[in-house]
């Protein structure tokens, strides 16, 4: 068949958990008067998030630049009008620097995660008036997975993260400070250790028969060429790529992905139209004429859950994890301030800012009908958080008028407020906040019964 | 508990160290003059709620739809002292999201599953707004509780409505911010402005000149064109402008939470 003449072939591969650890659906934008279309999915009421680890703190601390690039990626201001009127962000795909497999936004995606970059909604000068959205990937590994973009059209992380902004969502164009830091937060992004992956990508440790099987068959040639096999393009080894473009039946040439933490990517190929690495097995077999009983499938499949593996994929999205995210950013303020940067000064404070008000939210005020008790202590809890805002501000304030001196004298008390006082009370409020499985089902179940009876109406 | 209430004293100390401890007695006087104001606009809410009671009774959506609404207005405007003064009725008059009652309960009805049939809820609405307006004629109204609310209403300003916001169901939530906007505006210089001019005439067009911005940054056509980055900016910049004059007015740093009683 015709696709014996490609070049390689390429496996995409993993299993949809993500949405297996809410306890219910998130709630949507939604109402008639919304920046993103009504229905828009963004999943960020979750109560999980990808974990996250950063390479430079396994042996040290990361950089300034580092989190001056993570306070970035988490930024709006960074991205165009729609974007920042919507309040997305690369973070709001790239959740924690994996993916998104929940995000959806109704004439942009054709299913949940996945999105057309080129599209009417953020800049419509990017339209090619084609819907052809593609996969949110996660960006664990990035470092080794040059060329960058599904399509693999661009050699130079930097050049494709300037092409999103500035393209893609219509952002301004980005300092060369700013664009060094995202790219150097993006390379600090590691895969998820993976005990059962040794050198050279072979599997190690307790092994199971079907897996050692699916790693035979993985590297076994193709029945119409023996020069293709899986492990060709996918090859084993730290990153499991080839760095290669290859047509694999899916509507064109498309770079090898990453089958490291791929259990967590999916839904998988460039536009994300599987879900399942049955899936993805079954189609290789089809399109190649692979000849796999339903055994071999299996332990491919099998290998490749093994392979795609990584230790404690989610964290809880308490409180804690808020501030430990919100104290690093504010970091950036130690270097900024003495140094009088208004723009990382104000953007530090506008993005720690939107994530302090975020997070006050998880904490329902006295008039929220689907929470009782506790009214004392959430509203101690949202005051703290309230007054940290505004701490911020004074300090953006104060160095925007060049008195850095009182800008220094403000980050330090926001530093004590921080480590002690905030996290006491939000502690003392948390069984009372949307942190708590319970009451964050009966918020969210109260607005989607309001929002129903919109819909049912209309 | 012991550790909440530390963190808490420690936070508000901090927070209120150096402030001013001069007479707020001449914006008593002020104060009163803010009381047919909030009058009024409670009774502006009062009337738009008895007209929705009519609509209802004659099973005209549209006509309901469109008392909500002019109720609503009268309501947004007088937010500045609804939560902290009367708390109690406040969240009886504006819960959510799906209250038993209030003007969240009516719009979810209304505008929702286009039913008019909430005529014990809009009993309850005009109940509870007359009773408010008839507290307003003797109701203390004290500098310090008005310069909460006024801080408190233009912090709500800054939040984010990116999700449609607290009034989506009406489609309601920018002409919410346009009568925040509105109120704060109207107390502030009802009450404070002047005595600010006196004692720090710098800090008081800095005040009003957020508050024009503010006012520039709602005119947007539609919620979806708000420019939500300046809008939370200066919303903030405009309480942090606010707690500075708490101190040269003599009254103490704003809280930013109404307190139940």
């Amino acid at each position: 068949m015709s696709f014996h003449r490609l070049s390689g072939v390429a496996i995409a591969v993993g299993l949809l958990i993500a949405g297996l650890h809410e306890p219910v659906l998130a709630f949507p934008v939604d109402g008639d008067q919304t920046t993103l279309p009504a229905k828009t999915e963004l999943n960020e009421d979750a109560l999980t998030r990808p974990r996250e680890i950063f390479h430079s703190e396994i042996t040290g601390r990361k950089s300034y630049l580092i989190k001056l690039g993570n306070l970035a990626f988490s930024s709006p201001s960074i991205l165009g009008s729609v974007a920042q009127r919507a309040g997305i962000s690369c973070e709001t795909c790239h959740v924690n620097g994996a993916g998104n497999a929940r995000f959806f936004v109704p004439k942009m995606s054709t299913r949940p995660g996945n999105f057309d970059t080129t599209g009417p909604l953020f800049n419509p000068k990017a339209d090619n008036a084609v819907l052809d959205p593609v996969r949110i990937p996660s960006l664990r590994g990035a470092r080794y997975l040059a060329p960058y973009g599904h399509d693999g059209r661009m050699a130079s992380l930097r050049d494709f993260v300037h092409n999103v902004i500035v393209n893609e969502f219509a952002g301004p164009e980005p300092s060369p400070a700013i664009l060094d830091a995202i790219v150097a937060y993006i390379h600090d992004i590691d895969f998820l250790p993976n005990p059962s992956v040794g050198p050279g990508g072979r599997l190690v440790g307790k092994i199971s028969e079907s897996e050692r099987r699916g790693e035979v068959l993985f590297s076994k040639p193709f029945p119409h060429d023996a020069g293709m096999s899986c492990a060709g393009c996918h090859i084993p080894s730290a990153a499991f790529v080839d760095h290669r473009q290859h047509d694999v039946g899916s509507g064109g040439l498309f770079k090898t992905p990453t089958l490291r933490n791929a259990d967590f990517n999916a839904p998988y190929f460039h536009d994300g139209r599987f879900d399942t690495y049955d899936q993805v097995v079954a189609h290789f077999d089809r399109v190649f004429e692979l000849g796999l009983t339903a055994q071999d499938q299996k332990d491919l499949v099998a290998y490749l859950t093994a392979v795609g593996d990584g230790l404690m994929p989610y964290e809880s999205d308490g409180a804690g994890a808020f501030l430990k995210e919100i104290n690093d950013f504010a970091t950036v303020l130690g270097t900024a301030i003495p140094a009088g940067d208004k723009e990382v000064v104000s953007l530090a404070v506008d993005t720690i800012g939107g994530e302090l008000r975020e997070l006050t939210e998880r904490y329902p005020d006295r008039k929220d009908t689907s929470v009782s008790g506790g009214e004392q202590e959430r509203m101690n809890a949202r005051a703290a958080l309230k007054e940290v805002v505004l701490l911020l501000r004074r300090i953006d304030m104060a160095v925007g008028e060049g008195r850095t001196a009182d800008a220094a004298a403000d980050y330090q008390s926001y530093r004590s407020f921080m480590v002690a006082a905030v996290p006491s009370l939000l502690a003392g409020a948390d069984r009372w906040s949307l942190f708590n499985v319970a009451v964050h089902d009966r918020h969210y179940e109260a607005l989607r019964q309001v929002m129903q009876s919109r819909h049912t109406s209309q | 508990m012991n550790s909440i209430w530390a963190a808490r004293c420690a936070l508000l100390l901090a927070l209120t160290a150096g402030m001013s401890t001069a007479n707020a007695a001449p914006l008593d006087d002020a104060a009163e003059r803010y009381r047919p104001y909030a009058i009024e606009g409670i009774g502006s809410a009062l009337a738009g709620a008895r007209d929705l009671r009519e609509r209802v009774a004659a099973k005209d959506l549209a006509g309901a739809r469109k008392a909500w609404l002019s109720a609503r207005a009268g309501w947004e405007r007088s937010e500045v002292f609804t939560a902290g003064f009367v708390p109690e009725l406040d969240a009886l008059i504006d819960a959510w999201p799906n209250a038993d009652s209030g003007f969240h309960a009516i719009e979810a009805k209304l505008f929702g599953a286009g039913q008019t049939d909430v005529d014990g809820d809009t009993d309850a609405l005009v109940r509870h707004l007359d009773e408010l307006h008839s507290k307003l004629r003797d109701m203390p109204l004290t500098p310090q509780g008005l310069l909460d609310g006024t801080v408190r209403l233009a912090y709500e300003v800054g939040e984010s409505k990116a999700d449609g916001g607290e009034s989506r169901i009406s489609g309601t939530s920018l002409d919410d911010m346009r009568n925040n906007v509105s109120g704060v505006e109207f107390s502030y210089r009802t009450i404070f402005a002047d005595s600010l001019k006196g004692v720090d005439a710098g800090l008081a067009d800095s005040v009003t000149k957020r508050i024009e911005q503010l006012k520039i940054i709602v005119a947007a056509p539609d919620l979806p064109h708000v420019d939500v980055r300046s809008l939370r900016r200066v919303s903030e910049e405009l309480v942090v402008s606010l707690q500075a004059a708490s101190g040269k007015l003599g009254l103490r740093r704003p809280t930013l939470e109404a307190q139940s009683r």
